[in-house]
């Protein structure tokens, strides 16, 4: 008569549906102490940790930014300045060149004078030796024609008879060709 | 000359023979599986060999979920969902704790989790609550996503809670493992729909006025004696909230622990036959996965922005 009771039909399930009353009281006090221990000392803090991280991360991004910019313009400036070195260096070389081209042409010319004027002392000196080498000869042609005719004659001659002795014996001999050839073998030595 | 030829070229792969190593893994799992049927066919047979517990109608798979008192302290009764009720909320403040007092600026990977639950949840808030009402409340519903989500995600823990079952272990009566949790019980979800529901009342009078709440429950736009026909409606729908919230969490929660018991092996019990049970046991681990992994975040998400939505409405104008 009794199975349907004694039978302990839990399958009816109806325990599945029917809310504790007992774990709801439960469940809304231990929720209540999580959300006021949660609200009261996590949240915050968490949400503070966050917030100060954002900051730092915006403060970072904006140092960053302005170090950009500050390092930019170093940059440029730099790049102006060895702009401008650059050119200086090559207006610098370019002088160099034009003064050293200048030195350089001076001192050609100024060789070229030197041996110029080397070359026409030398010319003078040549003709000048010349000169006396002839006009020793000439002495010496002088005497010995004096000496020669005196031993010829076996008299001594005068002074007039000297002179007019040495001008005829000079007269007939061609010093020109002597002249003209010596300056030009001591230019080639 | 042979020696070269043997060796192969250095830096280049071996040439694969047949199947990769994940689908060799796959078919000797299935292998192992269908076997598995065929060796427990072999040795307990096709016929079924139900339990006297079964046959006799004592045993019921739903007895797991039933709150038997285990001792009362006056008026005050513990039972299994009382006990899951203080694991849920140790964990969630002893967690959350633990990060709050140890917040760094370089955080490691629980700070990153809790920073971005924290975040998401904002997000959320701000999203369907004005900058008041988000203030007031962003607590309220960040509280309510990690505690249901602890209750859910310590759901899936086998745990020696069974008393109506027990095993002896050197002597000693153990209850059995199971896995359980307090939101299996409808009383855990109620309570905490019921909750809602109350503040959400509450806002929606208080800025409204009590006749303009009831008002702004119609959409905008309807007139004539159609509004005779749509109140009535726009009420119930209203008070049908408290019944989906309640229901979509519970029922949720319920189903899937009693799917993944039948699937891990009372479906096998209850028919008396053991091959079922080994045949069964993959999707019961399947489901198990898809539960705990899937399920419990998101029902503890969908409460949760509920909650912001349904307090977000409540103070909106029309």
């Amino acid at each position: 008569m009794l199975p349907a009771t004694t039978v302990p039909l839990a399958s009816s399930g109806s325990f599945l549906i029917s809310p504790n009353v007992g774990l709801m009281i439960w469940t809304i006090v231990v929720f209540l102490i999580s959300l006021f221990i949660l609200r009261k000392w996590v949240f915050p803090l968490i949400g503070e940790a966050l917030d100060k991280r954002a900051e730092t991360i915006a403060g970072d991004i904006d140092a960053a930014a302005a170090l950009r910019k500050d390092s930019e313009k170093l940059l440029a400036e730099y790049r102006e300045r060895l702009h401008e070195a650059r050119g200086q260096a090559d207006e610098i070389v370019k002088r160099a060149r034009t003064t050293a081209d200048a030195h350089e042409q001076e001192a050609r010319t100024h060789a070229q004078e030197l041996t110029a004027e080397g070359k026409a002392r030398a010319e003078r000196e040549i003709a000048e030796a010349t000169r006396r080498a002839l006009a020793e000869i000439r002495d010496e042609v002088a005497k010995l024609t004096i000496l020669a005719a005196e031993k010829v004659t076996r008299k001594s001659l005068d002074e007039s008879d000297q002179r007019r002795l040495v001008e005829e014996a000079l007269g007939e001999l061609d010093f020109s060709a002597i002249a003209s050839t010596a300056p030009t073998d001591a230019a080639n030595n | 000359m042979s020696a070269m030829a043997a060796a192969p070229p250095a830096g280049l792969p071996t040439p694969e023979h047949g199947m990769s190593k994940g689908r060799k893994a796959l078919l000797s799992l299935v292998g192992v599986w269908i076997g598995g049927v065929v060796v427990f066919i072999i040795l307990f047979g096709f016929k079924s060999h139900k339990a006297p517990a079964v046959v006799s109608g004592v045993f019921s798979p739903t007895d797991e979920f039933k709150l038997d008192t285990w001792f009362k302290l006056g008026p005050v009764a513990f039972n299994k969902g009382v006990l899951y009720l203080l694991i849920t909320v140790a964990i969630t403040i002893g967690l959350m704790a633990y990060i709050a007092r140890r917040l760094k600026q370089r955080p490691g990977r629980l700070q990153v989790a809790v920073e971005m639950f924290y975040n998401f949840t904002r997000g959320m808030s701000k999203e369907n609550l004005d900058n008041d009402m988000q203030r007031k409340y962003f607590p309220l519903i960040a509280t309510i996503f990690v505690f249901i989500l602890v209750s859910n995600l310590i759901g899936y823990i086998p745990l020696p809670v069974d008393s109506g079952e027990t095993f002896k272990l050197f002597g000693a009566s153990i209850p059995s493992f199971q896995i359980y949790a307090a939101d299996t019980n409808v009383a855990f979800p109620l309570i905490l729909a019921l909750g809602v529901f109350v503040l959400f009342t509450y806002e929606g009078v208080r800025h409204h006025g009590p006749i303009g709440y009831v008002k702004s429950l119609m959409p905008g736009g309807i007139k004539g004696p159609i509004v005779g026909l749509i109140f009535p409606i726009e009420i119930l729908s209203n008070f049908l909230r408290l019944v989906s919230l309640t229901v979509r969490l519970w029922a949720n929660l319920l189903a899937g622990h009693m799917l993944i018991a039948f699937m891990g092996g009372e479906l096998g019990v209850l028919v008396g036959d053991q091959w079922v049970q080994w045949l069964l046991l993959p999707f019961g681990v399947a489901i198990y996965l898809f539960e705990a992994v899937l399920i419990a975040g998101l029902q503890a998400f969908i409460f949760a922005i509920l909650t912001a939505i349904y307090l977000g409405g409540a103070v909106e104008s029309h």
